[in-house]
């Protein structure tokens, strides 16, 4: 009986090990024929890189244009985490903790984006940033990014707003403070933790993102990095110069290991919670 | 009393520099273009002509189109696999992680979210890697084992599109591991000990206690996934836009393909092409209200 119980032990064990398997190998096999020459690559994919060559990275950021699309990224995830932080925060807040007219009609109205699918508008968007003089531009990508308040944002941001005691607003107007200094010195900081969270999703979310910038981009000059490797990949067939672009695979990759290594725990409890970014 | 007036006023600049701006960005980008999309999909137009107003000539030629119907049956097949065999790997891999003290779990939790952060284009290009006819990693895997190792897994009609199982199975099921670890959590411990007390078996553990127990979380997993599978067409557009021969052709490429592809000869064709997106929307609005039907939503209560 134990020794049964010790050998299907072992074969879940070894399930376990598998999947992982499937989530590190591909990984590390893309990481290690990055550092071969072409040549090597093509005679053998399994044997490990002799001499280790640096200079496939040096290629991918200057002729993959991978330095170009990193410093468009960098400003268009940059802003766009900005203000649409801002746009979240003070939105969430004035839905949240101050009474008006039009307050709940709004909020239904921006709730109705969570039933719209989005697929259907790529038309339509793209039609409308067009007769707005928006595409081609990186300031019309962080304006579609960040100003339309989200659904999502408003929800996770107003119900931890909502936690926070009414008695922390209402003494501090009665000391004569104004609003914009109690949401700067005291809903702001208290809210911290949530609008972390958001902007670490935000983050992830910009970064990989990929069909808004292919549509509304075409100067490869503006390229962000996603759509820069799409780029270089579909360029490969004229090229063939593989090994380069693995090795730009694997600098578009660091910025998300940086980040999920330093906030996994947000981020896995962050994706469960909201959960219906659908 | 002036506070109070003072204090109105504030409130009024605070929300109309503040609610005013964002809610007008997201009626113009988000609720106008839903409307637009529903005009348009009435419209013969490039995007640069004229404008011209067809009635619903675009929805009959939906209805004798045959690629519509061969792109729903490639979501068909990507539906009727990716979801189940999704939810039962991680189903598994959840009970093993929870009910099982093996030194590595608590790092192969970390581990298998991370697919779900890695970004569309690098996942695509990973797999293209994977499946390479001459240098992929799957046929170096199966020439080491002795097993062939030669096949052009995307270039080939036969396999292109099954090829996609495993790419969208490995991209979504560690977000349902998490997903799942919450729920059996969630599950009281007395439930267990006293079916342990009665000599159960660990599988008979997970399929007569846990199961039942999370069919809640598993319909909305369903519905999730589906209109993941059916919005989702960028793996495809990445990695074979839709070829070969359309074999990886998916209903939201296809509509893609008709406003931004290079398939028609930089022909855009924007009427067509929204008119495929009502039929895309009507159809995820559609199966969402009739899965939130079809599964009992009583869940149980333990």
């Amino acid at each position: 009986m134990r020794m049964r119980t010790g050998i299907s032990s072992w074969l879940w064990r070894m399930v376990l090990f598998l999947w992982a398997l499937t989530i590190l190998l591909p990984l590390f096999w893309i990481f290690y024929q990055s550092l071969k020459t072409n040549q090597a690559f093509f005679a053998d994919i399994w044997a490990f890189p002799e001499h280790l060559e640096w200079s496939n990275y040096e290629k991918a950021w200057t002729s993959l244009g991978i330095g170009r699309s990193a410093v468009n990224t960098l400003y268009y995830v940059g802003l766009s985490l900005l203000i649409s932080l801002f746009v979240s925060t003070v939105n969430a807040y004035a839905f949240t903790r101050i009474e008006w007219r039009l307050r709940s009609l709004l909020w239904s109205v921006i709730m109705l984006s969570l039933f719209l699918p989005g697929i259907n508008i790529l038309v339509s968007q793209y039609t409308l940033m067009r007769a707005l003089n928006l595409t081609d531009s990186l300031n019309g990508l962080v304006l579609l990014a960040s100003l339309p308040v989200g659904a999502f944002e408003l929800l996770l941001l107003g119900s931890f707003m909502r936690t926070l005691p009414k008695e922390l607003d209402e003494s501090a107007f009665i000391d004569g403070a104004t609003l914009f200094q109690v949401f700067r010195k005291i809903i702001l900081p208290l809210s911290m933790p949530g609008i972390v969270t958001i902007g670490i999703f935000k983050f992830v979310g910009l970064y990989n993102d990929f069909l808004g910038p292919f549509i509304l981009i075409s100067d490869p000059a503006k390229y962000p990095i996603s759509v820069n490797m799409y780029n270089a990949n579909a360029m490969m067939e004229y090229k063939a110069d593989w090994v380069t672009l693995l090795a730009g695979l694997v600098i578009t990759i660091i910025p998300t290991v940086i980040v999920y290594v330093l906030f996994q725990r947000r981020i896995i409890e962050g994706a469960t919670m909201g959960g219906v970014k659908g | 009393m002036p506070m109070l007036k003072n204090a109105r006023l504030q409130k009024s600049i605070f929300l109309f520099i503040v609610v005013a701006p964002a809610f007008a960005a997201y009626v113009l980008f988000t609720l106008y273009p839903n409307a637009l999309s529903i005009y348009y999909s009435f419209l013969e137009w490039d995007g640069i002509g004229a404008k011209t107003f067809v009635g619903w000539d675009n929805y009959i030629r939906l209805f004798h189109d045959p690629f519509i119907l061969r792109a729903l049956g490639h979501n068909l097949i990507l539906l009727v696999t990716v979801i189940p065999i999704t939810l039962i790997i991680s189903l598994v891999l959840a009970d093993l992680l929870i009910n099982r003290a093996f030194a590595e779990n608590s790092f192969y939790k970390v581990l298998y979210f991370f697919p779900n952060v890695l970004s569309l284009v690098v996942i695509a290009l990973v797999w293209s890697f994977i499946y390479d006819g001459t240098f992929g990693l799957l046929n170096g895997i199966l020439r080491a084992l002795g097993l062939g190792g030669e096949h052009n897994w995307l270039g080939s009609k036969g396999t292109a599109l099954l090829s996609m199982i495993p790419l969208y199975v490995w991209c979504y099921a560690g977000f349902y591991v998490v997903i799942f670890m919450n729920a059996m959590r969630g599950i009281p411990k007395s439930l267990y000990e006293s079916a342990t007390l009665d000599g159960i078996t660990h599988m008979q553990r997970f399929s007569k206690i846990t199961l039942p127990l999370l069919s809640g979380v598993i319909r909305v997993g369903v519905i999730f996934l589906m209109l993941s599978v059916i919005k989702g067409f960028e793996y495809m557009f990445i990695m074979t836009q839709g070829g070969p021969g359309g074999a990886t052709d998916v209903i939201s490429l296809y509509m893609f393909n008709f406003a931004f592809g290079s398939l028609n000869l930089g022909q855009h064709i924007y009427g067509y092409a929204s008119t495929i997106g009502m039929m895309i929307f009507v159809l995820l609005v559609g199966l969402k209200l009739i899965l939130d039907k079809f599964f009992a939503k009583d869940s149980i209560e333990y």
